[in-house]
């Protein structure tokens, strides 16, 4: 990927200092505070211990809890490619791609918050759930959803679009030219598939199946909710557990988070090797021809049916349940007309309620999150220049950083360091923390988008500025700046949107008096009314997605 | 480079539309996003809300007090409460006094997290746990420090206020067998009941490590019938009593029939969803039970050392009592009698010794997860 940054010229003249700044910010900003988590875990008691980690791991209780979450990303893992590799077929190589409404609605089920959409699981299948008020027969296989398999099934239906956009995208580039040379070379069709198709798939499915296997292993929302009612601990669970709940241990959180940050790191580490060895240029200057098979009689049934089992799986039912309790009037009368209200819309969306303040929250705190992100994030890509000196490139890496860390180890490094009694900014418990985490959270958003925008400027322009004597400013005025702006402005908004809905940071760091729509939700489900909860998971699903759609329809983030 | 050049085309197109909803949304946000606008501007430490509610201060309303209270402030309580009932004392502490409430709302576990996350700048000046052997572990500790002039401490049921005036209970609830009454017809009548097999599977408890009211039945259980009371959970395991979080995702499942029956769940919960109309009811066991009151307490590193006096005050003040009853709570002055509920002297309590089950607590609650998980 980087190659094709390193054409674009961005010859602003180098001021090594902004560099140096540049790396001074992201150094406080993410470096440090994942070092201090580092440290903290080898130094469990003001003494260096560098196996204190491995000690950690040798109580068994804490193993099975490690290999717990190395279990559910591997069963994620096969899930979701077992749910998106028919969709990609269908979707890249028959006639069902030609309805793009489809990739905005598989974007939803990723687009739901997974604490939510766990909930709308268990509230489904639970005994005299929905399930069984609409289907009583149901009520012999219900109980069998409550285990291992019912965990991997939620994760894998929120996962499994990231791993679908990958590989269709990479099966249309695979363009019909190569198979059709296979054929005229005698092969049949489980030759092509073993010799052409997969090992070309193989690389973009590595990186979406460790991409897949990273975000579960860092996932808290279901593990906090359905797995705790199973009884499945993980690492990000027991690392919540450890430093918010009494009896807090910042010694153990810390050394699982060095070791989840380890695993993620090492795996990802393993990804780039093997998409390394299988890169085989697949975009040639040559036109693109697709092969696309029209569907007719039972293969159009066929493909159709699997299209609509998938989108009812992953959207009907938690979204069934989601709607459906927050119409709820009484909980213990279940599904009946009699029993529908809007009073806890009513109740939420009544100014100065406590919804309505957490809501309103949310959306200043996401806003202010998104501009800091994209000023930051732009100050930094223009530090990043032609990406030829180490210093660049770290540069680059650095702010990529919080994407492969798991969120739960960022915020506990973020508490470490700023609530450190020689920390001279008291920043800790004010609305600033919340924004900082923010804005460390979603920072590589930013910088890819503005990144993006930034590869395609050519050089020729400045340089044609330059000749008509513009000084450095004015060419950063007037011409970089207004060709950065569609990158800059893609990149709010999709902070904006995953800011107004995290749950990890939000839990953690905000000061005592507020909260968030993510907090609100999950503390209802926890102290309150659940039907409340899930009345504000709707509104505030429901605005964030249509910002998302307007977006898509805009074509803001078509790549 | 030919596509590049396109698509930066199309990005230079869709740009402007991008622009027009970027106009609409900040619209939007100046609409309803007010809160955190303020936020930023006060991001060096008080909440936004401090600066609106202090204005409107009433000194026409001062207390009888032997302090002069100050004009003006706030103070940070960090409470395990029912929600409902801690936003109206707030609200009722902050009309009355123009002081603005901090407040963090959790449950006993998370306001023990924070605290000592804290440890190395506290910023709590008043601390609501739902559980009084944490509150006297604290104590012990000590964090918290005595307030013997408290207004109305006199009044408070024996045993409620600890020797030298560090804990107040200025609430309490009692622990007992909640159940679904469209499913269960004949409700158990004791604990011992649950480990019959008729109730296999259908029976949830709090998790001790988040529930402080929990954590107290389990030791104070302990503690009358000694260390044989461990067969007795055992037992429970073996019959499928699941461990489910804190008290209202005990009660949760309970209400929409998922689960028959909830133990050692707060009562008031009970009640107050059976007011509202949902199917529960509530039974207290036979052999006795545990109340525990919950501790107000001042921090011993409390900033706002005033206020946070103030606050007990108003805590055991006849207005906020009226609150807790309100709130299905037992109240925790013995001259009032709360008459939508069970009272204090009408339920029979197990033999327990708070000091034990303060010191056991942790290890009690550790072997309980180990047991249950």
């Amino acid at each position: 990927m980087k190659n094709l940054y390193r054409g674009g010229g961005l010859r602003l003249p180098a001021f090594s200092w902004r560099l140096q700044l540049g790396l001074i910010l992201l150094g406080l900003l993410i470096v440090v505070p994942l070092i201090m988590v580092l440290l903290r875990s080898v130094m469990p008691d003001g003494r260096l211990d560098a196996l204190a980690p491995l000690k950690v791991m040798s109580d068994p209780g804490l193993f099975t809890i490690f290999w717990n979450s190395i279990a559910l990303g591997g069963w994620v893992v096969l899930g979701s490619t077992l749910l998106a590799l028919p969709m990609a077929f269908l979707s890249a190589r028959t006639t069902i791609g030609r309805h793009a409404w489809l990739d905005v609605v598989l974007i939803i089920p990723f687009m739901t918050p997974p604490y939510i959409g766990s909930m709308g699981w268990i509230l489904f299948m639970q005994r005299r759930g929905f399930s069984e008020q609409i289907l009583p027969m149901t009520s012999h296989i219900t109980p069998y959803f409550f285990s291992l398999f019912g965990m991997v099934a939620i994760m894998s239906l929120h996962l499994f679009p990231f791993l679908y956009l990958i590989l269709r995208n990479s099966l249309m580039r695979i363009g019909g030219s190569l198979e059709e040379a296979g054929s005229v070379h005698g092969g049949n069709f489980f030759y092509l598939l073993r010799r052409v198709i997969v090992p070309l798939l193989l690389g973009s499915y590595v990186m979406g199946a460790l991409l897949v296997f990273v975000k579960t292993i860092a996932e808290f929302g279901t593990p906090a909710t359905f797995g705790r009612q199973i009884g499945y601990y993980v690492l990000t669970s027991e690392i919540h557990r450890f430093t918010s709940s009494w009896p807090i241990d910042f010694g153990k959180a810390t050394s699982l988070a060095s070791i989840l940050l380890g695993a993620c790191l090492l795996f990802w580490y393993v990804q780039t090797i093997i998409s390394r060895r299988y890169q085989y240029k697949t975009l040639g200057g040559k036109g693109m021809r697709l092969r696309i098979a029209p569907l007719k009689g039972w293969r159009a049934i066929a493909g159709w049916g699997y299209v609509l089992l998938l989108l009812l799986f992953s959207i009907g039912v938690p979204y069934f349940s989601i709607i459906a309790t927050s119409l709820q009037k009484l909980r213990g009368d279940g599904l009946a007309w009699g029993n529908v209200t809007l009073a806890h819309y009513a109740e939420l969306l009544s100014p100065g309620s406590k919804g309505w303040q957490a809501l309103s929250n949310s959306l200043g705190l996401a806003a202010l999150a998104a501009t800091a992100a994209v000023l930051i994030g732009t100050f930094l890509v223009l530090q990043m220049g032609n990406f030829k000196k180490i210093s660049q490139r770290s540069l680059d890496l650095f702010s990529l950083l919080p994407n492969t860390v798991p969120g739960i180890v960022i915020v506990v490094g973020l508490i470490l360091f700023w609530n450190a009694p020689w920390m001279p900014v008291k920043i800790y418990n004010t609305y600033t923390m919340v924004v900082l985490t923010y804005v460390v959270f979603f920072l590589p958003y930013s910088v890819q988008y503005i990144k993006a925008s930034a590869s395609q400027i050519d050089g020729n322009l400045l340089q044609a500025g330059k000749v008509f004597g513009a000084k450095p400013f004015y060419l950063f005025r007037r011409i970089m700046l207004p060709l950065l702006i569609p990158g800059v402005l893609a990149g709010w908004m999709m902070t904006f949107t995953i800011s107004a809905r995290e749950l990890v940071a939000s839990l953690m760091v905000l000061p005592p008096s507020m909260q968030v729509s993510a907090t609100y939700i999950f503390s209802q489900f926890e102290q309150g009314e659940v039907s409340l909860g899930m009345a504000m998971a709707v509104v505030s699903v429901g605005m964030t997605t249509l910002v998302l759609v307007v977006m898509n329809q805009l074509g803001a983030d078509r790549k | 480079m030919k596509a590049v050049k396109n698509s930066s085309f199309k990005k230079w197109l869709s740009w402007q539309g991008t622009l027009a909803m970027v106009v609409l949304m900040s619209g939007m946000l100046a609409a309803c996003g007010g809160n955190g606008g303020q936020a930023n501007s006060n991001s060096t430490g008080a909440a936004a809300g401090a600066t609106q509610e202090t204005t409107t201060s009433q000194p026409s309303e001062q207390p009888v007090s032997e302090k002069p209270a100050p004009p003006s402030g706030k103070v940070v309580v960090y409470t395990a409460g029912p929600e409902g009932l801690a936003t109206k004392i707030r609200e009722g502490f902050e009309a009355k006094y123009g002081i603005t409430v901090e407040q963090f709302d959790g449950t006993t576990g998370k306001v023990l997290g924070r605290l000592e996350a804290e440890k190395g700048n506290p910023v709590a000046d008043v601390v609501v746990l739902a559980s009084w052997p944490s509150a006297m572990a604290m104590k012990a500790e000590g964090w918290t420090q005595g307030y013997p002039e408290a207004a109305n401490a006199d009044k408070l049921q024996e045993g409620w206020l600890d020797a030298d005036s560090h804990l107040f209970g200025y609430s309490a609830s009692a622990l007992g067998i909640t159940y679904n009454t469209k499913l269960v017809s004949e409700p158990p009548t004791d604990w011992s009941d649950l480990t019959d097999p008729k109730w296999k599977g259908v029976v949830n408890i709090p998790d001790p490590s988040l529930s402080g009211s929990a954590l107290d039945f389990i030791s104070g259980y302990l503690n009358d019938k000694g260390d044989g009371g461990w067969d007795f959970f055992q037992e429970l395991k073996a019959n499928g009593v699941a461990m489910s979080g804190a008290n209202k995702e005990a009660l949760d499942p309970v209400i929409t029939g998922a689960k028959s029956v909830v133990m050692s769940g707060v009562d008031y919960m009970a009640y107050s969803a059976k007011a509202k109309g949902e199917p529960v009811d509530i039974v207290y066991p036979a052999s006795g039970t545990v109340i525990n009151p919950r501790a107000a307490m001042i921090m011993k590193t409390s900033p706002n050392l005033d206020n946070a006096r103030l606050f007990i005050d108003y805590l055991l003040s006849d207005e906020a009592q009226s609150l807790v009853t309100g709130a299905y709570l037992l109240p925790g002055r013995a001259d009032i009698k709360a008459d939508n509920r069970v009272n204090t002297d009408e339920i029979k309590l197990l033999n327990y010794d708070w000091n034990w089950m303060s010191e056991q607590g942790e290890e009690i609650s550790a072997k309980f997860l180990e047991m249950f998980k």
